[in-house]
């Protein structure tokens, strides 16, 4: 195993960060869903921390739970067993200290682009004066320009998602989640827009939780990788991941680099084969029942 | 490119006309024609098909009768007010519907079932409630447009991009504010498109009512032509209300296109 | 079942909605018993049920309902032979179609009913009236789905029409009219929607027919509870050939 790998375990055999001030903290988190053919578990006893600052990289198979997760620590699910906490504060619903980008196209195409980023300061009640100042620092921030009074019809979809992105930092959360928002793009795309956040993310000293499935991203960007089991989603492992900031998207030809992933896939590999396996027989036995 | 385009254009007859155009006014010119014929034939009972000459005169003193322009304010009001009555309550009903499933499994099927029956059968109840005054008018517009402008929102909330919804909840906006900033500007395309189905039959509504019984509005007007058989007049009011209807639903429809293609 | 179970099936809700109705007309009946609503302008609903009977047999209901239904059986034999003849006339010659193709859309869109007084004068008050009515109205939506299904069928399928040298006539017969029958039918339903609409209220208006006409008729009488039992039963009957309309293009959509 590459030195520059750590596992940690926890006294209880969960994975987990040491810094007592961690600002987020999940804890035990168990969800299962009742679906037509029978109970299905999402997630199974999952825990996780992340320190102030630091840049958290899940990564699973399809099928792991990621999405699931991702609700809940975003409040938008409940019925679980554990509890996600921010800063101190037991999260019950959307957290104001939490901002969600998800993963698909989310920008309301009938507000422009300064509109769109304007929004969570509109709910919070801002002047309008204020919201705009606000709004055009976080569209520049993301790179957009220039295109404030465009409408999302007229800009590709890397540049949608940035304005997603945006609207979120405009709430300026203490923790920013996202899920997978760079799936729907092509791969140098996805590359250029990890620089830019990890940009951003240097700049705010943005504490950062990002659910992918894509690894080299996931390398790209993290400063820890929990890696997750198929579902029922367990954590199987976290990697620390000691490339130096600040980076940029070169490090991707790396040997270091190059190690991570492979290490991670080897991780993945196995998960993601079960998750195939499990699939296929599904659909197998769909195709009796008609 | 624009050579090729010449080559398999076909010739017009006359310059900068094309075919379809042609074919329009051609169309058009025979139906005037026979139309024509007919009357100066006597084929017909002779009223029953006047001379276009007698009808464009009817019409020419019909829009210059201030008369006219009383009633037909008094019928603009009556639809207007059903409109606004009836849209509110749809939009509303439609809403609720829209967002809540079991609501939706509950009671929209009333609303599907009901939508499709003939409104004016209830026209004598309607007046026991409001009257024979503009009150049964106005009722009689409300209930036609209540349907389907209630079935369209209900329809179009359901077809709302979920994640949009995802990201109002996330930045936790209040429900009067999911209303406004969220649901309604998502559902901008099917609610035009269900206040413009709702324009035609509130008119339909509203009309058929004044034709029964009232001693205003055009369709008053109309069914007065009939009674002292004033064949011009009442084709010159025929002529008004379907331009105006139709006029009026392509406006409509027009302001619909457009939010379709602001939207995605 | 568990009573949480029971409101998980899919008939919980439409029972709710149906007992949710049931509770309405019974606490209209307790308001107009106890005199919170006049009973001179809502009769009791009890006596509305009560009327059925006696409207049905007293007002010859059966002889109404077959009178209203031949209208519309005319109505819908005229729409499908002018209605698809017209539209399949626009689809062969694109000129025409592109030129008149707007009209027929705004057509669909006006008040034709209005013209009720006039069809009166050049038809008299009789059941051809009611039948050219009920026509006009649903003739719109006939030609357009006709004219859409025709121009909708699939690209592939008129090329092997073609790689085989079908003639016009056979590419249409054998090719586009089959694949076109979905789409007619859905234009054929709603004609045939919007001509009984448009049927039974011309005979409310004009007071002459079958079930229209009743209504009118008990509503002149001043027939409180007689009038309201015919406006129900009207309904039912609409709601009835609407799901009627319903199940048979469903049963036709699986050909497609």
């Amino acid at each position: 195993m590459p030195a520059a790998t750590q596992l940690k375990r926890g006294k209880d055999g969960s994975a987990q960060a040491q810094p007592a001030d961690a600002i987020l903290v999940v804890a035990n988190i168990t969800k299962r869903f009742e679906t037509p053919d029978g109970v299905l578990t999402a997630l199974d006893n999952v825990s996780l921390t992340v320190a102030p600052g630091e840049f958290l990289g899940v990564i699973g198979p399809s099928g792991c739970g990621k999405s699931t997760l991702f609700n809940v620590i975003g409040g938008l699910v409940d019925g679980y067993d554990g509890r996600v906490t921010v800063a101190g504060e037991t999260v019950a619903g959307p957290h104001p200290s939490i901002g969600m980008v998800f993963q698909e196209e989310s920008t309301f195409p009938w507000r422009t682009v300064i509109d769109n980023v304007a929004f969570p300061l509109e709910i919070a009640g801002l002047s309008k004066a204020e919201r705009y100042d606000k709004a055009r620092h976080f569209v520049h921030l993301v790179g957009l320009d220039g295109f404030e009074r465009r409408y999302p019809a007229e800009l590709s979809g890397g540049m949608r998602q940035r304005v997603s992105m945006a609207r979120t930092l405009a709430s300026e959360p203490k923790i920013l989640l996202m899920d997978e928002p760079f799936a729907a793009l092509d791969e140098q795309t996805r590359l250029l827009l990890g620089d830019k956040v990890l940009q951003i993310q240097q700049e705010l000293k943005q504490t950062t939780l990002l659910i992918t499935h894509n690894i080299t991203e996931a390398v790209q960007l993290s400063d820890r990788i929990l890696v997750m089991t198929y579902r029922p989603g367990k954590t199987k492992r976290i990697v620390d991941i000691d490339l130096p900031r600040p980076r940029t998207s070169e490090i991707v030809s790396s040997e270091a680099f190059g190690r991570y992933v492979a290490q991670i896939w080897n991780d993945l590999r196995e998960e993601a084969s079960r998750g195939l396996i499990d699939d296929e027989a599904r659909k197998l036995h769909s195709g009796d029942k008609d | 490119m624009a050579q090729t385009g010449q080559l398999t254009q076909a010739p017009a007859a006359l310059p900068g006309l094309s075919r379809v155009t042609l074919l329009r006014i051609a169309i058009v010119l025979t139906i005037l024609v026979v139309w024509e014929a007919t009357a100066a034939s006597g084929l017909l009972f002779r009223d029953v098909v006047p001379s276009l000459v007698v009808i464009v005169r009817a019409l020419w003193n019909l829009l210059f009768e201030p008369d006219f322009y009383w009633h037909l304010g008094v019928t603009a009001g009556e639809v207007g007010t059903a409109l606004l009555i009836g849209g509110l309550a749809g939009l509303a009903v439609g809403i609720a519907l829209g967002a809540n499933r079991f609501l939706s499994q509950a009671f929209e099927h009333f609303l599907y079932y009901l939508g499709p029956t003939p409104k004016i059968i209830f026209f004598p109840v309607m007046i026991m409630w409001f009257g024979v005054g503009s009150g049964s008018k106005v009722a009689m517009g409300t209930i036609s447009c209540f349907f389907p402008i209630a079935l369209s929102v209900a329809a179009g909330m359901r077809q709302i991009d979920q994640v949009l919804i995802r990201v109002g909840r996330s930045f936790r906006a209040n429900t009067w504010q999911m209303v406004t900033k969220v649901y309604l500007p998502a559902m901008r395309a099917p609610i035009i498109n269900g206040v413009r189905l709702g324009l035609g039959v509130a008119i339909i509504g509203t009309l058929l009512a004044e034709t029964k019984l009232s001693n205003r509005g055009v369709g008053f007007l109309i069914i007065n032509s009939y009674s002292t058989f004033n064949m011009p007049r009442m084709y010159s009011l025929l002529i008004v209300v379907f331009v105006l209807a139709i006029g009026a639903n392509a406006v409509v429809s027009r302001l619909g296109n457009l939010e379709a293609i602001k939207t995605r | 079942m568990t009573a949480a179970a029971i409101t998980r099936t899919r008939a919980f809700p439409t029972l709710v909605g149906v007992l949710a109705l049931v509770a309405a007309i019974a606490l209209i009946e307790v308001l107009i018993r106890l005199g919170a609503i006049n009973r001179f302008i809502v009769p009791l609903p009890s006596q509305i049920a009560l009327s059925f009977e006696r409207v049905i047999v007293e007002e010859g209901i059966p002889e109404r309902f077959w009178l209203t239904l031949r209208e519309a059986f005319w109505a819908t034999m005229l729409l499908t032979v002018f209605g698809v003849g017209i539209g399949v006339l626009l689809h062969r010659i694109k000129t025409l179609r592109l030129a008149t193709e707007t009209w027929v859309a705004a057509f669909a869109s006006a008040p034709t009913v209005l013209m009720y007084p006039l069809f009166l004068v050049i038809f008299g008050r009789s059941a051809n009236t009611i039948i050219m009515m009920g026509f006009v109205a649903g003739l719109a939506p006939v030609i357009l789905k006709t004219v859409e299904g025709l121009a909708g069928t699939r690209r592939v399928l008129i090329d092997v029409g073609r790689s085989f040298k079908l003639t016009p006539w056979q590419l249409y017969w054998k090719i586009l009219f089959p694949a076109a029958l979905p789409s007619i039918f859905v234009g054929i339903k709603l004609g045939m929607i919007f001509a009984l609409i448009n049927i039974v209220g011309v005979e409310f208006l004009i007071n002459f027919g079958g079930l229209g006409q009743l209504i009118n008729e008990l509503a002149e009488r001043y027939d409180l509870a007689g009038t309201y039992a015919a406006i129900c039963f009207v309904v039912l009957v609409s709601v009835l050939f609407f799901m009627f309309t319903e199940r048979v293009e469903r049963w036709l959509r699986p050909v497609n």
